[in-house]
């Protein structure tokens, strides 16, 4: 049923319902039956419109006086007792309507009425977020300003009324419910088809998986987003089918590795995820000896990293208590801290390392480590892991040479893969290139377009692109290069970088543009600047641009 | 025994046998039609309808539309009744129809509503 609120409303108010029919029916029944006075020689009894309406004021309280005739005594005493049986039957219904309405699964009820109207009202693309925290927050936030809707659904009641107060345009729904339960993705729209994706970024690997495969049972054409720490679960949600994996541990060994080898790959990526331009200088880790706090999952993906590039390090793990965890083979290779935090140091040998990386969960944990570091070596460099996002401002005072915050990660990631799919590939290939490659790239970028380039994605299809899609319909031959060129002098070339053009299954990476031949249903990425990207939009869409950028008029 | 379908069966059967007595006799002879009676049949209809309210079930639902309709056409006749009473004085032959047949429509609810009720009864296994 639909209205399930008003069900539970009407089962509830059966019995005041009753109550309140049969201490009227009592009270009538009596009133009509009595003698009343006399009038004119009669004596006159009440008829049963008089004693219903007699009843309806008194039970009400309201209580007119004796009409149609003063009472008769034998009346009088029998509406005492009917005031006392009549009012409190009238009070236990309203009461009993009062408690029904501020019960708290009527209120739900009616909560997720309304929730599931705003849900079907929505007639943009949208995507569904579990849970609301600091995360999930600014992925709101972004999806929103990328002309996105977006539907949450929280447990904690305390955070679904934090988004309530961040008041957004447009809104937000949000559903108090269990996030796994099955019932509550169906009443976020999981089946809309404007449902265009769903996050599920928990701390929880299981909570994840769980959420993953209800999501893939209910609807399996929905893009999921899935936060994953270890391989383990992230080769159960490939098996799944999942489309978006995201460990921001591998995120970041990434991150580590780009920087030790590759600085102009690593300027690329932050430029594309729109975190700089490219010519802000990319940090740049120095050779030498390497000190890590923290073994957990962030520290296994480090030591990898670090073991490949053969540097040299010492790992450190914060909790002795967790000993027994690791293999005999580890024990031997981390030291385990069981004094105060500088003895620890000063054991790792701090004074001739050159880095140290404070990885463990604990943001404090972390800003102390590093402080110490530095007293003990000044030289030090240091790199952070920040987990809470509110923390920001500390971290920024704190002077660290490098902060690594896995959250910020997940939200870029999410927001690129989610809404930009062709910017995240192009990211997904970019990252498997060579420095050499990257600093090409950069270079050509900075030569023609300039510091800031701006990035555009062209589909080539009647609604985006509908001049050229025409043409292309026609069976006409048009070169990529033909979008480079100017409107306002089609010998002149507009400076345009193509990074990638998807095709059905193919992809071009840095594609030729006087080589290859635009099809139907291509996605192209383009840098370029602002002006550029105005004439790209014009001769993809104006037939008569199209034409003059073609030679074929003037 | 099943002590709620005692008293659900109990009242929906009263409702149809209380709305039969006032329905029953001359159409155009108010005389023979008992205003207690009429009233009564609008008291034991209002509690099985009360009753029958909040069974999400199928049959349930049809359940309580046939009560509902007996509802307002008995209603409809006493409200009748009522108003020509006070504003007339006395009921001519017409309303005295009018409102005999209202509740012969409310019968039909009613009867619709107790087969419904034993159909229930007999499809269900205990």
């Amino acid at each position: 049923m639909k209205n399930s609120s008003l069900w539970l409303l009407l089962q509830k108010m059966r019995v005041p319902f009753i109550v309140i029919v049969v201490t009227y029916t009592i009270a009538i029944a009596g009133l009509i039956s009595l003698d009343g006075i006399e009038v004119d020689g009669k004596i006159y009894r009440m008829t049963i419109f008089d004693a219903f309406y007699f009843v309806t004021y008194t039970a009400t309280t309201i209580g007119f006086g004796e009409v149609p005739y003063t009472f008769s005594y034998p009346q009088r005493m029998w509406v005492s007792a009917l005031i006392y049986i009549t009012v409190i039957g009238w009070f236990y219904g309203i009461g009993s309507l009062l408690s029904i309405l501020q019960d708290k699964l009527f209120i739900s009820e009616i909560k997720k009425t309304a929730f599931r109207k705003k849900v079907r009202k929505i007639r943009e693309d949208f995507f569904i977020i579990l849970g609301y925290n600091n995360v999930t927050k600014k992925i709101v936030g972004k999806m929103l300003a990328q002309g996105y809707r977006a539907v949450v659904i929280e447990k904690n009641p305390d955070r679904a009324n934090e988004l309530v107060l961040e008041n957004y345009v447009p809104s937000v729904p949000i559903l108090e419910a269990d996030i796994y339960d099955p019932k509550a993705l169906e009443l976020a729209g999981i089946k809309s088809k404007y449902c265009k994706g769903l996050v599920s970024l928990f701390e929880n690997d299981n909570l994840n998986l769980k959420i993953a495969i209800t999501a893939k049972i209910l609807n399996s054409k929905i893009p999921l987003a899935i936060k994953s720490t270890t391989k383990h679960m992230t080769e159960n949600l490939e098996d799944l089918g999942v489309e978006i994996i995201e460990n921001p541990f591998e995120i970041i060994s990434q991150q580590i590795q780009m920087l030790l080898t590759a600085p102009s790959l690593y300027k690329l990526v932050r430029w594309m995820h729109g975190r700089g331009d490219l010519r802000t200088m990319a940090f740049h880790l120095p050779e030498g000896k390497y000190i890590i706090c923290g073994y957990g999952r962030m520290g296994h993906e480090i030591k990898n990293v670090l073991e490949k590039n053969n540097i040299d390090a010492v790992f450190i793990e914060m909790d002795a208590t967790k000993k027994n965890t690791f293999s005999k083979k580890e024990q031997g290779e981390i030291l385990f801290k069981d004094a105060d935090d500088k003895e620890v140091l000063l054991q790792a040998g701090t004074e001739d390392a050159v880095a140290i990386i404070a990885g463990s969960k604990d943001d404090t944990t972390n800003l102390s480590l590093l402080s110490i570091a530095r007293k003990i070596n000044p030289n030090i460099v240091t790199i952070a892991r920040e987990n809470d996002i509110e923390n920001q401002a500390l971290f920024h005072y704190a002077n660290i040479n490098y902060v690594f915050m896995p959250s910020r990660l997940l939200i870029y990631k999410t927001i690129a893969a989610l809404i930009d799919p062709i910017v995240d590939k192009f990211i997904a290939h970019a990252v498997k290139q060579d420095e050499t490659w990257a600093k090409e790239l950069l270079g050509m970028l900075k030569a023609k377009v300039g510091d800031n380039p701006s990035i555009y994605k062209l589909f080539v299809d009647d609604q985006h692109a509908r001049a050229l899609a025409e043409r292309i319909k026609r069976k006409e031959s048009i070169k990529l290069e033909t979008l480079t060129r100017s409107r306002a002098n089609r010998d002149e070339r507009n400076p345009i970088v193509a990074l990638l053009l998807l095709r059905k299954d193919e992809l071009y990476l840095l594609p030729d543009m006087s080589e290859i031949t635009l099809e139907y249903g291509d996605q192209i990425l383009f840098a370029s600047d602002r002006d550029a990207i105005e004439d790209i939009e014009y001769i993809a869409e104006n037939i008569h641009e199209l034409a003059y950028v073609l030679g074929e008029r003037n | 025994m099943n002590f709620d379908k005692l008293i659900s069966g109990f009242f929906i059967i009263l409702a149809m046998t209380l709305n039969f007595g006032f329905f029953y006799g001359d159409l155009s002879n108010i005389e023979l039609h008992s205003k207690y009676e009429l009233f009564a049949a609008i008291v034991v209809n209002l509690i099985a309808t009360t009753l029958k309210i909040g069974d999400k079930t199928q049959i349930g639902s049809v359940l309580l539309a046939t009560s509902l309709v007996a509802d307002i056409q008995l209603i409809a006749a006493a409200t009748i009744w009522t108003i020509v009473y006070y504003t007339a004085g006395a009921l001519d032959t017409h309303t005295t129809s009018v409102v005999i047949s209202l509740s012969g429509g409310a019968l039909l609810a009613n009867i619709t509503s107790v087969i419904l009720y034993i159909g229930e009864t007999i499809k269900s296994k205990r």
